[in-house]
């Protein structure tokens, strides 16, 4: 059975451009518009592995990543930072928000700046699962 | 000072000698001499006030003292003693111009009258020359000072930054300084006292200042105000002028203009918005350079679906990246449009038109995309607001922006059952302008963001705007001569209104528009 990967991005065309991609190679592809379906997704579907954005209406990619790695349950499961915004800026977020919360929650396994070519996106999934 | 210093003249010493310690005793400084020659040097060595001579003296006598002493200094005063019934040498001495006369022998008496007489002249004369002196003195500071403040005014209405022109009741140009040279190009020498505002100002402007003059019955109840000034010689000058109307006693004295020729800042203001623009441009440069990758994204993700799609011959791929494609290449055309648009000065291009037939067309380009996402779009449009002079495209572009934030507004606000409207509405403003009101219930602004709203490149929608939208609309807006206010509350909506004014110098006739 092929694995299941899970695009969170709020853009039809970076989502369909997505899919195309998982589908070309093998993977099950499972789609969500923002965070709070994104989570519910990731709760029913159990994917291998979630491409994730980080500007989204409801409940952004920042707040689902937070709650995916302070999730026993979900922790786990890769997660590929695909997104507009530059690396750092994701980080310095992070950093603040580690301090307001007091939490610490690890980098993502592998940050994607777009635009990226299929090939680059295929290899970062084939590096996690 | 009072009269103090006497000469006793007499060639008989025994009456000088007499005379003189009564004198003393009176309080008097006396000087002696026993003939007219001594007399005359003692007079020029101690300048006594006044001198009591003798007419009869061997040598030089009395009548020659007198008239040798009136010669050195009339105002002295000379008393001459007479013997007695000598009325031909008395008359003789007087019309010399001696003050008075006594008889022989001199008694105290009479010799005390003669000289409080004569002391009175001395000091009447002394008191005479001192008014006089101190009217000289007054008059000549009086005129010192008027000078001075003629001068002072001539120089202050002479420098002026104002051109200032004034007439006399008869309209006769009497003040015209050199600002108003430059204003009116004609030379002061040329203007001053020979002509009147007729030959100056436009028949126009002539009338309108004539009229001022009538109506108004006070001095200074006329603020600055702006006009473009038009010359006799069809020259045209952007100013602000101020009119006084002169009134002495109620009876009209004349009327003074003030112009401010405001060439120069106009052309600056000019410079500054533009380079304001230019500066915005260059800072929308990151912000933009944010949304071409977003659409580069797009391009380039629909581009890899079409490629598969080609390869599998899936029409279904096909269509997907065909879409995806096509709708970024309104991105890009959307964002040059906004480009030129701001970058641009653009005159409004007024027609005919009906405002509300223009808020039809907006309503059903978006009234589909709206309800897709459950979004209901109403019109309000008064009736009152018929065919205007307006340039159609500006409302129709700031309107078309104005209704797509509303109905961003409401897909960011994440309510899953809200009734989400936004009614656009009309209304023929006091003024005669035409008023559009767009309003939502979508999220609103705080503060921070509302006073951000206007600056170039703020973008709320997380790099899916391109930061110019209400930029141009305000553009738009404002070079159709109108204003667009924002009343708005975070999590309740936002009202923006755009007022537009009807384009007076535009013909009514739109047929030759095109």
């Amino acid at each position: 059975m092929s694995k299941k990967v899970l695009v969170v991005d709020d853009d039809p065309d970076v989502r369909s451009f997505v899919v195309t991609v998982l589908e070309e190679n093998r993977y099950t592809p499972l789609v969500a518009c923002d965070g709070v379906e994104g989570l519910e997704m990731i709760q029913k579907e159990k994917p291998d592995l979630v491409i994730l954005d980080v500007l989204m209406p409801r409940g952004s990619g920042i707040r689902l990543y937070r709650q995916l790695k302070t999730d026993d349950a979900l922790k786990a499961v890769p997660v590929i930072m695909f997104t507009g915004i530059a690396l750092r800026s994701f980080l310095k977020s992070q950093k603040a928000l580690e301090e307001f919360k007091g939490e610490k929650v690890p980098e993502p396994d592998i940050y994607l700046e777009k635009p990226v070519e299929p090939q680059e996106l295929v290899d970062a999934i084939k590096k996690k699962i | 000072m009072p009269a103090n210093k006497i000469l006793i003249v007499d060639d008989e010493q025994v009456i000088v000698r007499l005379l003189s310690m009564s004198l003393k005793s009176d309080g008097y400084e006396t000087f002696s001499a026993f003939s007219g020659e001594e007399a005359l040097d003692v007079f020029k060595e101690h300048a006594p006030d006044i001198v009591v001579t003798d007419i009869k003296m061997p040598g030089m006598d009395g009548l020659e003292l007198l008239k040798k002493i009136k010669e050195l200094d009339p105002e002295k005063e000379v008393i001459i003693v007479t013997g007695h019934g000598d009325i031909d040498s008395t008359i003789t001495a007087l019309q010399f111009g001696a003050s008075d006369f006594i008889n022989k022998p001199v008694r105290d008496e009479a010799l005390a009258i003669a000289l409080d007489r004569a002391k009175t002249k001395i000091s009447i004369r002394e008191q005479l020359a001192s008014y006089t002196h101190d009217l000289e003195e007054k008059v000549a500071e009086a005129t010192r000072e008027i000078r001075r403040k003629s001068n002072f005014q001539r120089l202050l209405i002479h420098s002026s930054h104002d051109a200032i022109v004034a007439f006399d009741q008869d309209w006769q140009i009497v003040v015209y300084n050199p600002e108003a040279a430059k204003i009116f190009e004609k030379k002061p020498g040329d203007v001053l006292g020979k002509m009147t505002i007729d030959e100056l100002y436009t028949p126009e402007l002539a009338q309108y200042f004539r009229k001022e003059a009538e109506n108004k019955a006070n001095d200074r109840d006329m603020p600055w105000q702006e006009m473009t000034l038009e010359t006799r010689s069809k020259k045209k000058i952007p100013v602000r002028y101020a009119t006084n109307v002169l009134h002495e006693k109620k009876e009209f004295m004349g009327i003074v203009n003030f112009f401010q020729d405001l060439t120069e800042i106009k052309r600056l203001e000019k410079e500054l918005i533009q380079s304001e623009r230019m500066a915005a441009v260059g800072q929308t440069v990151s912000g933009l350079a944010h949304y071409v990758k977003n659409i580069l994204i797009g391009l380039k993700g629909g581009s890899y679906v079409v490629d598969v799609g080609l390869q599998n011959n899936n029409m279904e791929k096909l269509t997907t990246g065909w879409l995806t494609i096509k709708k970024n290449i309104k991105r890009v055309a959307d964002l040059t449009q906004d480009m030129l648009t701001y970058s641009k000065e653009r005159k409004p291009e007024a027609e005919l038109c009906f405002p509300n037939e223009i808020v039809d067309e907006v309503v059903d380009l978006v009234t589909d995309f709206a309800a897709s996402h459950n979004i209901h779009i109403t019109k309000i449009c008064d009736p009152e607001l018929g065919e205007m002079v307006l340039d159609p495209r500006t409302i129709h572009r700031a309107l078309l922006n104005l209704v797509n934030n509303a109905i961003e507004a409401c897909l960011e606000l994440e309510e899953e059952n809200k009734k989400f409207v936004v009614e656009i509405s009309t209304k023929k403003g006091d003024d005669g302008s035409a008023v559009f009101a767009v309003k939502d219930n979508g999220i609103g602004m705080d503060e921070e963001t509302r006073t951000k709203l206007f600056t170039p490149m703020f973008s709320s929608k997380g790099g899916k705007g391109t930061g110019l939208g209400l930029l141009v609309t305000k553009k738009l807006v404002e070079e159709h001569g109108g204003t667009i206010d924002i009343d708005t509350s975070l999590g309740y909506g936002s009202v923006f209104t755009m007022r537009l004014p009807e384009q007076p110098g535009d013909s009514r006739n739109g047929n030759n528009k095109g």
